[in-house]
């Protein structure tokens, strides 16, 4: 098969010969271990309310964090003093007294003055012009100028904000050099010691957060299912293959945006390029979809889109207006996963801009979506495990090939961004939204979600091994490590339609790689 | 074989001047789509042997790319990653385990599968550090324009080769198997793929490249799929009862409330045909499980159905079907011209209701005296609430007859604008009769002061 032919980094080029009688063998796709966990579920039908109030979450959230903390800053804290004055233990905020060195548990409250306000919200209907819409929060005032200079302490530059800790009992006004290089947004379970100064500020020495939780073993979760089922737990485990991970798809039922989208299909289905990569390619047991598959598929039009639809029909409509839906790009979309589910299992997670619930946690996309993918999918009524083709929630949290898996399409962290004046780094932010236990810590604040009364579902209770964010705008990854000893892999998924990049991680190492489709442009 | 593809190639690329590429090519002669691949290869070389220029080719091309400076492309931020915030500041409190240079410049590996038309090949290859493999993507006569004028290919793919069991077929094209692949028979059939649309695009795409062959080729396309598709609708529930549903559009007259009854009855009687048991099966019933109140409108829905089957008699279950077979007969026509096929549909409806339907053709108003009596037709306005495409309601005011006489209950009279026309005199007096009560209203209010 190897025929020389041209210089030597052609590579293969078998593929530039007349026909050969050459035999290609059948290739079989790795097998994929997987479960779906229904960590973020919300209860169907009749036992989903929205009448809650949010501020439950913050106490459920508080009581949940609360002990984790609470642990590791009594064993940091515990001979912890200034001047012969030990640190005491604080039981509330409320408790703090001017000039005691003490320590106190709370939640992060940041008060910015360009968070969104829902009476601003309102005001905006009335504007000539809406303001664009913000990349921070914070407004970036010079430090000192304006009335709340004197307060503002705020980690990565933050100007105009002020930092709160509060708890059931009240609030505490954050101050000191420490919040310069620290990260907090609001949501965040922290422990800070210091002393209330003259002003009824508190001066942070130091802050402390709940670190990464327990981290399950590599086939916990298959090996405790097998003991349930009565199986022996240590059965042989095939060599596990790669995931492919890939996220903002956004099908926009335009010509133009395809081309990639058949690349990265051939290429999955392994009939693009040459045998070698094939080869590879048959070794991608399964493809994660982190969310906006689409591009505009989201129920609720934004501000932008509906003043567009108003300037060009020239008249207000309300509601549902089926002259203006299209159905071209869900139909692609159902298209390119129906061509797809043949060969490899997929698992889609919504986001922002899917035709789906628009809070967290996302529900999953109805399989109604999916006229011709939908055969790939469980019967609603059957309990089967994980269906081929798994529509599900946003966040996600399931084990492929033994390792837990937590993955986004991206809004935490895109909120989070917003908090952080100075901060461009994806991965810092992800990495320590993992050390305050929390998948999304500014909601409710900031971020849309539903209203949860018996416990806050974005409280991490175990720590995946690999956390993915979709729709970031560059590819990155790290590892970082936890107290005793856990390692997670980091991946921030670029958005395909702009980068054309799929992300390939190994499951045995967890070390990814990339594949990037592009078409050679001339100059 | 080797004379089948030259052969099918020269038709398809020279001949008949389309976009083949190694998949549409496997698809069509049944072969491994390595094969395609060295197909092309060998049609192009010697075509281009004979008269150079005559084929044009895109190529893909899988390698690694030289790493541009700024590295766009590598994952980390290489640039200025070393004096982040993220190094300089302390990391997080109590981050256990400070992040190691070695772990945040880890090096990742990345891999470029780049599509590039023949004229940039050379330019192309230079951009990777090595290339690993090559293969003709596509070939077409002339050159290229839009490069993604390519998706073509596939869009023709998915329409064309719908009924082929994926599971089954790909295997000679050589697509990745999967032993472990779930899937549910499905009863409900999956729509047709979009084959209209396909011409469509495929009409559009031809206008900026070469109008005239893909044009007569979109038509024929379209043609060819007909057959396919109507199989398929004639199984598929759903289909038959949205037909009728689109003639009761139409009927926006005074048949409409005839017409309303009689598809209800189709339907029903089109999925009694269709399939033995009219209920969706359970397996396939997946809003139930997120909606209850749908599934509620189902059965409210079914029962309607059923009493209204109840409803007309007189008319014999063999003239029904026959009915029946007439409207399917017509559905192909109608979609073309929906005015020709409204007429045929009201025929229908006048064998249930004869008295009605004749009357409408009549022409003048007849009015008969007898034993002091007045009785006859007259015409009215009657006033018609409906919802049409858009899910607006609309009021219309339509001729209508209706039979009167003069025993029949004043209330009806007046229902009627005809009848005010025959008693304007009364009218007017109660017109101002009406206005005083309102002016006497106002003279108290001055009254009182």
């Amino acid at each position: 098969m190897a025929v020389q032919y041209g210089t030597e980094d052609e590579g293969d080029d078998s593929m530039l010969h007349a026909p050969s009688d050459t035999e290609y063998p059948l290739l079989d796709r790795v097998k994929s271990t997987y479960t779906s966990l229904p960590t973020y579920q919300l209860p169907k039908g009749e036992d989903r309310h929205y009448q809650q109030q949010y501020a439950d979450m913050y106490f459920a959230r508080l009581a949940q964090i609360k002990p984790a903390v609470e642990q590791i800053a009594s064993e940091a804290w515990a001979d912890f003093g200034i001047a012969g004055e030990k640190a005491l233990r604080k039981d509330r905020v409320l408790d703090v007294r001017q000039g005691e060195l003490c320590w106190v548990i709370g939640t992060v409250y940041m008060e910015m003055p360009l968070k969104p306000n829902v009476l601003e919200d309102i005001g905006k209907e009335h504007w000539i012009a809406a303001p664009p819409p913000r990349v921070k929060y914070d407004s970036g005032m010079a430090n000192g100028d304006s009335e709340h200079g004197a307060h503002a302490g705020g980690g990565k530059g933050l100007s105009g904000a002020q930092i709160m800790l509060e708890d059931e009992s009240g609030r505490l006004r954050l101050t000191g050099s420490y919040l310069e290089g620290g990260l907090l947004v609001t949501g965040a379970i922290v422990a800070v010691v210091g002393t209330e100064n003259a002003d009824g500020d508190f001066e942070v020495l130091e802050i402390r957060v709940p670190d990464l939780p327990r981290q399950p073993p590599r086939w916990e979760t298959e090996d405790g299912d097998a003991a349930v089922n009565g199986k022996s737990a240590s059965q042989k485990r095939s060599k596990a293959g790669k995931v492919a991970i890939v996220s903002g798809l956004g099908m926009s039922g335009d010509e133009g945006d395809t081309l990639s989208l058949d690349m990265l299909m051939e290429y999955l289905l392994g009939e693009s390029a040459e045998p070698g990569s094939q080869e590879d390619a048959s070794a991608i047991s399964r493809l994660i979809i982190a969310g906006n598959s689409l591009s505009h598929g989201s129920p609720i039009p934004s501000r932008e889109e509906m003043a567009a639809v108003a300037k060009k029909v020239g008249r207000k409509t309300y509601g549902y207006d089926s002259s203006s839906y299209n159905k071209a790009p869900t139909d692609r979309l159902d298209q390119w996963l129906a061509s797809l589910l043949p060969s490899m299992p997929i698992t889609l997670l919504p986001g922002e801009q899917d035709p789906t619930s628009t809070s967290l946690p996302q529900q999953p996309i109805h399989a109604a979506m999916f006229p011709h993918s939908r055969a790939y999918m469980n019967a609603p009524a059957a309990n089967e495990g994980a269906g081929w083709f798994d529509s599900t929630t946003n966040p996600a949290e399931c084990s492929v090939d033994g390792w837990r898996l937590l993955a986004t399409g991206g809004q935490p962290v895109d909120d989070v961004y917003k908090y952080l004046p100075d901060c461009e780094e994806r991965l810092e932010m992800m990495e320590a939204m993992l050390r305050w236990r929390l998948t999304a810590p500014t909601a409710p604040d900031t971020l849309w979600c539903y209203p949860f009364q018996d416990g806050d579902q974005f409280v991490l209770k175990e720590c995946p091994h690999v956390y993915i964010v979709g729709n970031q705008p560059k590819f990155e990854t790290v590892v970082i490590e936890g107290p005793v000893g856990q390692q997670v892999r980091l991946v921030a998924v670029p958005k395909f339609k702009d980068t054309g990049e799929l992300v390939l991680l190994d499951c045995e190492t967890l070390v990814p790689e990339v594949v990037k489709f592009e078409v050679f442009e001339e100059g | 074989m080797a004379q089948d593809y030259t052969e099918w190639l020269a038709i398809n690329v020279l001949n008949e001047q389309q976009l083949i590429s190694y998949r549409s090519l496997s698809r069509a002669l049944k072969v491994h789509s390595n094969l395609a691949k060295q197909m092309l290869y060998d049609f192009h070389h010697k075509q281009n042997a004979k008269k150079p220029g005559s084929v044009h080719a895109t190529y893909l091309i899988t390698g690694t790319k030289i790493k541009e400076a700024p590295l766009a492309n590598g994952g980390h931020s290489q640039h200025d990653g070393e004096d982040t915030v993220m190094q300089s500041s302390p990391p997080l409190p109590s981050s256990s385990a400070p992040q190691t240079e070695e772990q945040h410049h880890e090096p990742i590996e990345v891999r470029t599968v780049m599509l590039a038309k023949e004229e940039h090949l050379e330019n192309a290859k230079a951009s990777f550090e090595s290339v690993t493999g090559i293969h003709i993507y596509s070939l077409q006569a002339k050159g290229l324009s839009d490069v993604r004028v390519l998706t073509e290919c596939n869009r023709k793919i998915a329409a064309d080769y719908a009924s082929e069991d994926p599971l089954e077929a790909w295997k000679q094209y050589g697509t990745i198997q999967n032993s472990n692949v779930k899937r549910r028979t499905q009863r409900r059939q999956p729509p047709p793929p979009p084959a209209a649309t396909a011409g469509a695009t495929k009409a559009k795409v031809a206008t900026t490249t070469k109008p005239a062959p893909l044009d007569k080729q979109a038509s024929k396309e379209s043609q060819e799929l007909k057959p396919a598709s109507r199989p398929t609708l004639a199984k598929a529930t759903p289909e038959p009862s949205k037909k009728p549903a689109t003639t009761k559009r139409q009927n926006s007259d005074i048949f409409k409330s005839f017409a309303k009854g009689k598809t209800k009855e189709q339907e029903q009687e089109s999925q009694s045909s269709a399939e033995p048991s009219p209920k969706p099966p359970a397996e396939d019933e997946p809003m139930a499980d997120f909606s209850n109140e749908e599934s509620g409108e189902d059965v409210d829905e079914a029962d309607a159905m059923e009493t209204v089957v109840k409803g007309p008699e007189g008319k014999s279950k063999e003239k029904r079907e026959a009915d029946l077979q007439a409207m399917m007969d017509q559905e192909d026509e109608m979609m073309d011209d929906a005015a020709e096929a409204a007429p045929e549909v009201d025929q229908d409806e006048g064998a249930i209701d004869k008295p009605d339907s004749q009357t409408a053709e009549e022409p003048k108003e007849t009015v008969e005296v007898e034993n002091g009596r007045r009785r006859g037709r007259r015409r009215v306005m009657k006033k018609k609430n409906f919802k049409d495409e858009d899910g607006y309601l609309v009021t219309k005011e339509e001729a209508a007859w209706e039979s009167f006489s003069e025993d029949e209950p004043p209330a009806k009279k007046i229902k009627g604008p005809s009848v005010t026309t025959m008693q304007q005199p009364k009218q007017v007096a109660g017109g101002k009769k009406a206005g005083k009560p309102g002016q006497g209203n106002i003279m108290s209010f001055f009254g009182k002061k």
